[in-house]
């Protein structure tokens, strides 16, 4: 029995052998070329599914005083006036397949690792016209917000944008409306969500009401491919769980030259829902100048944004606030030319943003006693000048200055006059 | 090793590595394929007369072309239409400045079988028939055979100009059949009796008829030739384009100022294009 099956296995081996030789001598050099070329085609077109991108950002900075509170990064460790710091650390990796998209983003810091995207895009096949993305990802509202940080000309984002839209992300689902490129009607385009509002580090929601956000926008390149401009109308409508039966949404004068919040504590208070109301409009125009691209953009937000007593910023966990609940007007934005100088690979930066977080109060009315009124409600301007250095797709250098100005009052000791709060900022981006 | 064979072994190196680099220059084209036919004429006279020169033309559209130019994987792309803002912003973002040169003029030629009676359509017609909205060819003056559509993908420049020239913006109709390569279009119009389609005009053939187009409501037609493109009496005349980086001017000035010197622009007719 051992010897037919060592016998059958010699002879198979020999068939096949003799068949797959007698195969390679009938190949000429332009065949196994072609099936070569062939095979390697197969195996790009399933790698050219999967693209991996990302960037990283090195910077060093110095602040005017130690320890200061900053939107330039980051607030500064006591003692600190000068840091270095790995800014961002990003890794991209994006799989398309026909109508549909799978992104997972990491940020890879001294700080840690965390990840900033994780999301589904499907387009209908018919005529690609709707798009549904669900995961998360950046909210559908102001232009900076979803802007990469690696394209942006300024090292960080407005003042405003980083406390209404913390970590730019949510986790929710929107649908985009979009005609395909090749019709007239792609430069319109239309955008609804509904997230859970409780930002990119909220693990989980912690109340029922979901948030939604909706824009419409136009986005035009004249014939002459020498301007290209936008224009969008965002809406935010949301809610935060009232962690308390205080709430302070009504400011009003209580004794002559004295404005203060008015408590509404009504016991039906308790787990209602805060509103968060926002309406933004934001502007972009690219120009192709001799003198070199020009680059023109300008945001304005205003609407209500529920708080503490001791912050105006957005809901970035997913623990419910317990807290008295304060629901104050606000409005900011931002305007900002780069000019690039002529095709070189400089690029001059100047911005100007403001966020005023209570725009009921200014000045000396903040801090007044029994006012509740504090450093929350403080307004904030900042002026950035800065330089951009291209030296090829790959890396950037950055000089940038943040000359931040804070209205002052009398009636609170630490704001009596500006803060010592301006960062220079000095950064190396590699961009792959 | 002792210090002298170690002079000699570094003597040795250099003098290999200075022959390993100066090999022949090296130039990839890419893009446009309504200006390949021209690129790769060029590239083959200019090669015999430089033995030492060595470029690659490849076609693929302007999309593709311009593409690979943004990615550092061409030195000059080709391309039928006007670099857009989007890439130029790209291009900004990346430090590269570049260089736009208009190496000849093409007469965008509208095509039919040559079995087919129909010798003229006016601009209104030819956008009428792309938009869906005339789908026999007895509705202009042809016989009763349905109009078969043919037109270049959207990453071509060719695409752009003609949706933008000629169809007014309009949009294709979904029963159009969008090309890979003109060279597709050429052949598929010769075996299709009702077959339409465009093309630049160096790609005409004797198997294919090009149509006399009328951009006065049908008072005058004109034909797609070279004469007639340079008397500025046909209507749908566009430049063609070659981009490279500013930094690459030494690797690709010799190529460039050749094609369009005079004989460089001597191929150019040739080929079938109009000269500067």
């Amino acid at each position: 029995m051992k010897l037919i099956k060592s016998l059958l296995f010699v002879s198979t081996f020999l068939v096949v052998n003799t068949f797959l030789f007698s195969q390679e001598e009938e190949l000429n050099p332009i065949d196994t070329l072609g099936i070569a070329v062939n095979k390697i085609q197969s195996e790009l077109y399933i790698l050219k599914k999967l693209k991996i991108s990302g960037y990283t950002q090195v910077q060093y900075q110095i602040a005017d005083t130690a320890g200061i509170s900053s939107y330039a990064g980051g607030n500064f460790p006591t003692a600190v006036d000068n840091r270095f710091d790995v800014r961002r650390g990003r890794l991209k990796l994006t799989y398309e397949s026909g109508l549909t998209q799978s992104v997972i983003q990491f940020d890879i810091t001294q700080r840690g690792a965390s990840f900033k995207d994780v999301f589904v895009k499907v387009a209908e096949p018919w005529i690609g016209f709707i798009t549904l993305t669900g995961g998360i990802f950046s909210r559908p509202i102001s232009f900076e917000n979803e802007y990469s940080s690696s394209v942006r000309e300024t090292p960080e984002r407005s003042r405003i944008v980083q406390l209404i839209l913390p970590g730019e992300r949510d986790l929710g689902a929107k649908l985009s409306f979009q005609a395909p490129k090749s019709s007239k009607w792609n430069i319109l385009k239309l955008e609804g969500g509904l997230f859970n509002g409780t930002g990119l580090a909220g693990t989980n929601d912690f109340d029922s009401f979901k948030d939604f956000i909706g824009n419409i926008g136009i986005n035009k390149t004249t014939k002459n491919e020498k301007t290209n401009y936008g224009l969008r109308f965002s809406y935010y409508n949301g809610g935060i769980k009232q962690g308390n039966k205080f709430v302070y949404k009504t400011i009003d004068e209580i004794a002559p030259g004295v404005k203060s919040w008015i408590v509404d504590s009504s016991t039906s208070n308790l787990n209602g829902k805060a509103r968060r109301e926002y309406f933004a409009g934001d502007f972009q125009l690219n120009w192709d100048l001799p003198i070199g691209f020009s680059v023109l953009r300008a945001e304005y937000l205003t609407g209500y944004q529920t708080g503490s007593a001791a912050s105006s910023t957005s809901p970035n966990t997913g623990t419910a606030p317990t807290g008295d609940t304060y629901i104050r007007p606000f409005n900011g934005g931002y305007i900002m030319l780069a000019q690039n100088i002529l095709q070189s690979k400089h690029q001059l930066v100047i911005k100007y943003d403001w966020y005023d977080p209570n725009t009921e109060v200014s000045k000396d009315e903040i801090g007044k006693p029994g006012s509740k009124l504090t450093a929350t409600d403080i307004k904030y301007s900042t002026i950035g000048i800065g330089w951009n250095y291209r030296v090829n797709t790959n890396i950037k250098f950055s000089l940038y200055y943040d000359l931040v100005t804070n209205e002052t009052s009398q009636n609170l000791a630490a704001y009596s006059t500006d803060l010592k709060d301006n960062v220079w900022t000095i950064r190396m981006q590699y961009k792959f | 090793m002792n210090k002298l064979n170690f002079s000699i072994l570094f003597i040795v190196l250099t003098i290999a590595s200075a022959f390993t680099f100066q090999t022949p220059s090296s130039l990839k084209i890419k893009g446009s394929d309504t200006v390949l036919p021209l690129s790769q004429k060029e590239a083959e006279i200019y090669m015999k007369k430089n033995p030492s020169s060595k470029i690659t033309v490849i076609g693929g559209g302007s999309g593709v072309g311009i593409a690979a130019f943004l990615d550092g994987t061409t030195d000059i792309a080709m391309s039928s239409r006007k670099i857009k803002i989007s890439e130029k912003i790209k291009l900004q973002e990346a430090g590269k400045a570049y260089k736009e040169v208009i190496i000849a003029n093409d007469a965008l030629t509208v095509i039919v079988n040559p079995n087919n009676k129909v010798n003229q359509l006016t601009r209104e017609q030819i956008e009428a028939i792309y938009i869906g909205k005339i789908k026999n060819w007895k509705e202009v003056g042809g016989d009763d055979e349905k109009i078969i559509t043919y037109s270049r993908e959207s990453s071509s420049g060719t695409f752009e100009f003609f949706k933008e020239h000629v169809m007014n913006n309009k949009n294709y109709a979904n029963t159009v059949l969008m090309m890979p390569a003109t060279g597709t279009i050429v052949q598929s119009v010769s075996q299709t009796k009702g077959a339409i389609g465009y093309i630049g005009l160096a790609y005409l053939e004797k198997n294919i008829k090009a149509i006399s187009v009328s951009y006065d409501k049908g008072k005058t037609y004109v034909q797609p030739t070279v004469e007639n493109a340079k008397s500025k009496k046909y209507p749908i005349v566009r430049p063609l384009y070659y981009y490279y980086l500013t930094k690459d001017q030494k690797l690709v000035k010799p190529f460039i100022d050749y094609v369009l010197s005079l004989e460089g622009q001597k191929t150019v007719s040739q080929v079938g294009y109009i000269t500067l």
